[in-house]
């Protein structure tokens, strides 16, 4: 990491005395002045909203606040975890301490899949003459579910244009499933979701690396708690945790989120893992998981977040084999890179870029 | 303008006109609407997010919001990063585009022109009427005072006035010589 300039600091100091502090974290002047910004507001809102619940308990005004708060972001804590949220797609997701921050990069692939979703029913909605309107249930489910903030986005995409919906989350820490559901609330609260989303989003515990039970272990054991499940899922999303021991070590993970974000929801552990799997890579083994949980499901997209195109492309390789395995018929397999803009660094996308492996069933009608 | 515009849709929507208008008190600001928002084609733009290369995704955790879009036919650029939200930052930078170029396109037609000449014109006819109104106050004044000064309470109050002033002008006289 380059070191700041002396110039920088003091320029930035000359702006705002508490610009340098953010400035640490931040490694540029304008997302430091963002991040000041942001804060500030924040910083306001809370102690007006404090006054006008006249709670003597905070002795804090507005500045002090600010201040403590642009120390802690020097320390590297993650800024939504001191602002408290994070905005994904319309949607407002609370962010706690032991739970990884929703990503930016999440945000656009789940975006896109719920584009791609959405143009399947339409298409299917022609050949079927304006029919159908769906009538069937669209199952959906989002392993590592985290905040809950795919599934809740999701919901939030599909709801006005699909009559019914399941979307199933799943996690295996407590405290993610505990804000996961306070985010439904949250959302449904700030309208930005449905209240059909009370009903139709649901979040459990359950660990995708324990398969010992046989089968799609999860899916089948948190089907019998789901009204009008049946044994099958249409659409399976994932953000799973794809660091490897090694980038966690070696600087490319930054500081912050070393110190501060959950290991569990960045470093595949293989103690967890029920069965060994000779993989030569620890960061793949959720992927091993996942896809072979989706044949067996029968699912018929299957998105994937991945952490650079050369682990994309592992887990096209283990695909193709869980399928031959599985023997699966037509598969097609896309890799999606995350930034939108192939121009950005002269029509080559980078390698080390997070991006998404989309496997797609043609062999079974999407009726 | 918020009321009008609900007031409009309820009756586009429903039949019974003349009841629901009653619900509408704000007059009609202007008489002619503005013209509508302007719109781009999406296969127009190029919409990129500005986060810096490298690594990302859950190895990072990149707060960058910034969003830039940019108008293939014109080149104009416009850039966002007014919010947290990409979301939030891509509908503000497609309004600040779509309003710049139909000024390109239209000149003093254009939406944003349009605008900004009513608020002018507002902003003008505010001013005059207070110009209007502190002249016909002054006038007033004029008008009262006259009668006043036949009358003995008034002259009173301007005896007491007088009095409090005179004080102010004694003191430069004694301090302006030796100041100087």
């Amino acid at each position: 990491m380059p070191r700041i300039t002396n110039r920088a600091i003091l320029k930035a100091h000359r702006q705002h005395p508490l610009l340098p502090l953010l400035l640490r974290e931040c490694r540029s002047h304008i997302s430091a002045k963002n991040e000041l910004r942001w804060l500030r507001d924040r910083a306001l809102s809370m102690v007006s909203a404090r006054e006008n619940g006249r709670s003597p308990d905070a002795p804090l005004g507005w500045r002090s606040l600010l201040r403590s708060m642009c120390h802690s972001r020097s320390r590297g804590v993650p800024l939504q975890y001191i602002l408290g949220d994070q905005p994904f797609g319309d949607l407002e997701i609370l962010c706690e301490r032991g739970v990884l921050v929703p990503r930016a990069e999440t945000e656009s692939i789940t975006l896109r899949a719920a584009g791609l979703i959405l143009d399947a029913i339409r298409k299917q909605g022609h050949s079927q003459g304006r029919m159908g309107q769906r009538t069937r249930n669209l199952r959906i489910v989002d392993l590592c579910t985290g905040t809950g903030c795919i599934a809740l986005l999701m919901h939030a995409l599909l709801a006005p244009h699909i009559n019914r919906l399941s979307i199933l989350g799943i996690d295996l820490s407590p405290m993610a499933l505990e804000l996961a559901n306070k985010n439904l609330a949250h959302n449904v609260r700030l309208g930005s979701l449905s209240k059909r989303a009370l009903k139709e989003v649901y979040f459990e515990q359950g660990n995708v690396l324990a398969r010992g039970l046989g089968g799609a272990g999860i899916l089948q054991e948190s089907q019998t708690s789901i009204p009008n499940a049946a044994g099958y899922c249409d659409v399976l999303i994932s953000n799973p945790p794809y660091i490897s021991p090694r980038a966690f070590r070696d600087g490319t993970t930054s500081r912050s989120v070393r110190i501060f974000e959950p290991k569990l929801a960045l470093v595949p552990t293989i103690a967890s893992s029920g069965i060994s799997i000779n993989l030569d890579r620890q960061e793949d083994i959720f992927y091993y998981h996942i896809i072979s949980l989706s044949f067996e499901a029968s699912a018929k997209l299957v998105v994937l977040e991945c952490g650079d195109r050369l682990q994309a492309e592992r887990v096209r390789n283990i695909s193709r084999t869980l399928a031959h395995r599985y023997g699966s018929g037509a598969l097609s397999i896309d890799i999606w890179a995350c930034s939108s803009d192939p121009f950005a660094h002269g029509g080559i996308s980078l390698n080390d870029e997070p991006c998404a492996v989309v496997l797609r069933r043609t062999d079974i009608d999407t009726e | 303008m918020f009321l009008r515009t609900i007031s409009h849709n309820l009756t586009s929507n429903l039949r019974p006109t003349a009841f629901l208008r009653s619900f509408s008190i704000s007059p009609f600001l202007t008489s002619k609407p503005l013209p509508p928002r302007p719109k781009i084609n999406d296969t127009d733009l190029t919409v990129s997010y500005l986060k810096g290369s490298g690594p990302g995704g859950q190895k990072i955790n990149k707060t960058n919001s910034a969003v830039q879009l940019i108008h293939k036919p014109t080149g104009l650029v416009v850039k966002s990063q007014a919010t947290r939200s990409r979301s939030q930052n891509e509908k503000i930078a497609r309004q600040l585009l779509a309003d710049r170029i139909e000024q390109l396109d239209k000149g003093d037609q254009s939406r944003a022109a349009i605008k900004a000449d009513r608020a002018r014109k507002k902003k003008a006819s505010k001013l005059k009427k207070t110009r209007r109104k502190y002249r016909d106050l002054e006038k007033d004044q004029d008008h009262e005072e006259l009668p006043e000064h036949e009358d003995g309470e008034a002259s009173e109050d301007h005896q007491e006035l007088v009095t409090e002033e005179t004080p102010t002008p004694s003191i430069p006289e004694d301090s302006t010589p030796k100041a100087k």
